[in-house]
């Protein structure tokens, strides 16, 4: 009877906090679309803001989508780059059972704990170091900082998953530890992998704080890598202080566009890896 | 019989623990040799050392000389990529990449050279015809590795290491994972193999060994016990401790006298429970005892034999129990 009771209790447990999960995601996404949907058009992702636009005049904000895209595409390719040789180091067969290797994961594990507006405040005081000001390339290096934990503690919790008798099979027929490692372990990675690159993504192009300093905003969009340019995070921000219920309602349409985007991605990545992961041994 | 593989005076240590003591022993020339005794004997320790794998493991450290072709494999300046390509390794348990049928096979030739897209699918050809898996999978190379049975991946791994134009197969168990009828296939394989390749098989299957081996190792506790030709040693082993393993696999009736269940006891106080129940019993008696601690397996026999005691089985029951019988 008792037996009974505790799996009872704990059932209800279960599907009570189901229900907060599902209750709360469904809710954050059908008040942006309640909210912002009525005001998404065409001119809003096509158009850059014009005079006014802040007051609820003409114009759009494709300066922010298109800041956003290129802060989130050139930091998420610039981490990548680092963060592979980084996680792959991490493994047993390189430096991974080291002290160095132990202290690199701790400081790894900190900084992914460590609230973005630091990051941006640390950008911020290095570029006026350097003389520079906001612009599209301060944004990216800061972001890509702000992946590196992200992706690189991702990346090597899945290739450490990679099957012990892989990386042997292919030592036995002769193979270096290089091509065990790009011929074998990384296709066997590769969903994982994957979704490290989008949870990263996901952290760099919804990021307020970090940008805020470091990229600045502009209404037009940017013709170099030293301009400033305009993020998604910091358009809703900007347009939900504004006292206008109009321009607020396009707040919310900027985090619906915002939302679609990653959504897209996830979709995407989902599909491409799919694609690529047949052979994986499971 | 020449001579293929020659051993000499090989330790090898998983940190403190010894594994291998002073093995030596030549292995000959395309004929099956097996390597017999219970687990944790240092059957695959041995196999390891061969290919240089145990480099991969933690803390293993390894002296002596392995010479093949005339070259020392434990000499830590040569390229061990070229040993190990000298040597397929047929694994306990598939393990297939996590790539196509083809490209399985590919993987190895690639790696050493650069053949091109015809040459390529003759070697695919060739291998998957004498691994017998061809007229299987000849239909659907490019499908994925993973699809195929167990029996089929085995088959696939044979091949996959024959690709590489090794001189030696090496096998750990490699029926052990398998159904009766993919291990008699892999068996068939093997006996045809031989002809063309040295063959080392693990195994602790005294009837495999019998099926296949012209050549028997017997190790126990890290020791080589003794070798010979299959035919010798199985009908007519030299050493005691041979004919207890042989006959412990057979499981012959033999007269317990005395049985003491030692279960959930640690080490070193199975052992001086094993001595006291001895102690009541007259020379010639037999006492089977049951352990369940892994250092027991070993120390506990060792021990017997210190104290001039007879042991003749030591046998796994299950997945945690052994037996071990001492004649006093």
């Amino acid at each position: 009877m008792d037996k009974l009771i505790e799996e009872r209790i704990f059932k209800i447990l279960m599907v009570v906090s189901l229900g907060i999960v599902v209750g709360s995601l469904f809710m954050v996404i059908a008040v942006i679309i309640w909210n912002g949907a009525p005001s998404l058009s065409i001119s809003m992702i096509t158009q850059t803001p014009k005079g006014g636009y802040y007051l609820g005049k003409e114009g759009g904000i494709l300066n922010a989508i298109m800041g956003s895209l290129y802060l989130a595409f050139g930091s998420v390719i610039l981490a990548f780059i680092i963060s592979l040789p980084a996680a792959l180091s991490l493994q047993k067969d390189y430096i991974g059972k080291t002290r160095l290797a132990y202290y690199i994961r701790l400081s790894l594990d900190v900084l992914w704990g460590t609230p973005s507006i630091v990051y941006g405040a640390f950008g911020f005081i290095v570029m006026l170091y350097f003389g520079m000001r906001a612009s599209l390339l301060g944004g990216i290096i800061v972001l890509t900082i702000l992946q590196l934990p992200i992706m690189i503690r991702s990346m090597e919790e899945v290739i450490k998953l990679v099957p012990y008798e892989l990386k042997e099979a292919s030592y036995t027929l002769g193979a270096t530890r290089f091509e065990t490692t790009f011929g074998v372990v990384m296709r066997q990675a590769l969903p994982g992998i994957f979704t490290a690159v989008i949870l990263a993504f996901g952290r760099g192009i919804g990021d307020a704080a970090s940008v805020l300093f470091t990229a600045g905003y502009t209404d037009s969009l940017p013709r170099s890598l030293l301009d400033p340019v305009a993020s998604l995070p910091l358009a809703v921000f900007f347009q939900l202080g504004t006292p206008f219920p109009e321009v607020q309602r396009r707040a919310y349409a900027s985090a619906l566009i915002l939302l679609l985007i990653v959504l897209t991605l996830s979709i995407v990545s989902r599909y491409l890896s799919r694609k690529f992961t047949k052979n994986i041994i499971r | 019989m020449k001579s293929h593989i020659s051993i000499q005076d090989v330790n090898a240590f998983y940190g403190d623990h010894q594994a291998l003591r002073n093995i030596t022993v030549e292995i000959p020339q395309k004929q099956v040799t097996a390597i017999i005794g219970p687990s944790g004997c240092g059957k695959s320790t041995l196999l390891k050392c061969l290919n240089r794998l145990i480099d991969l493991t933690d803390g293993a450290s390894v002296s002596g000389k392995i010479i093949v072709d005339g070259i020392n494999v434990l000499n830590g300046s040569i390229d061990v990529t070229d040993v190990r390509r000298k040597m397929g390794l047929l694994p306990q348990k598939p393990n297939p990449l996590p790539m196509s049928i083809y490209d399985n096979i590919a993987y190895g030739p690639k790696l050493h050279g650069k053949p091109g897209k015809k040459e390529m699918d003759e070697i695919v050809e060739k291998y998957l015809k004498i691994s017998g898996l061809w007229e299987e999978v000849k239909d659907r190379l490019k499908s994925p590795a993973n699809k195929l049975s167990i029996g089929q991946q085995q088959r696939l791994c044979l091949a996959r290491g024959l690709a590489v134009e090794p001189d030696i197969i090496l096998c750990d168990e490699p029926t052990s994972a398998l159904d009766p009828v993919s291990s008699q296939h892999i068996e068939q394989q093997l006996l045809k193999l031989k002809t063309n390749y040295t063959i080392v098989i693990v195994t602790h299957n005294i009837h495999q060994a019998m099926r296949l081996a012209d050549y028997v190792i017997h190790l126990y506790l890290g020791e080589l016990v003794e070798h010979g030709h299959a035919n010798e040693v199985f009908e007519n082993p030299k050493e005691e401790r041979t004919r207890a393993y042989i006959n412990g696999t057979f499981s012959i009736d033999l007269k317990i006298d005395s049985e003491a269940n030692l279960k959930g006891k640690m080490c070193p106080f199975n052992f001086v429970y094993a001595k006291q129940a001895l102690h009541n019993l007259e020379d010639g008696k037999i006492l089977k005892i049951i352990v369940d601690d892994p250092t027991a397996v070993t120390e506990v026999p060792r021990g017997m034999e210190a104290d001039g005691h007879k042991v003749l089985i030591v046998k796994e029951i299950n997945k945690t129990d052994w037996e071990i019988v001492i004649q006093k």
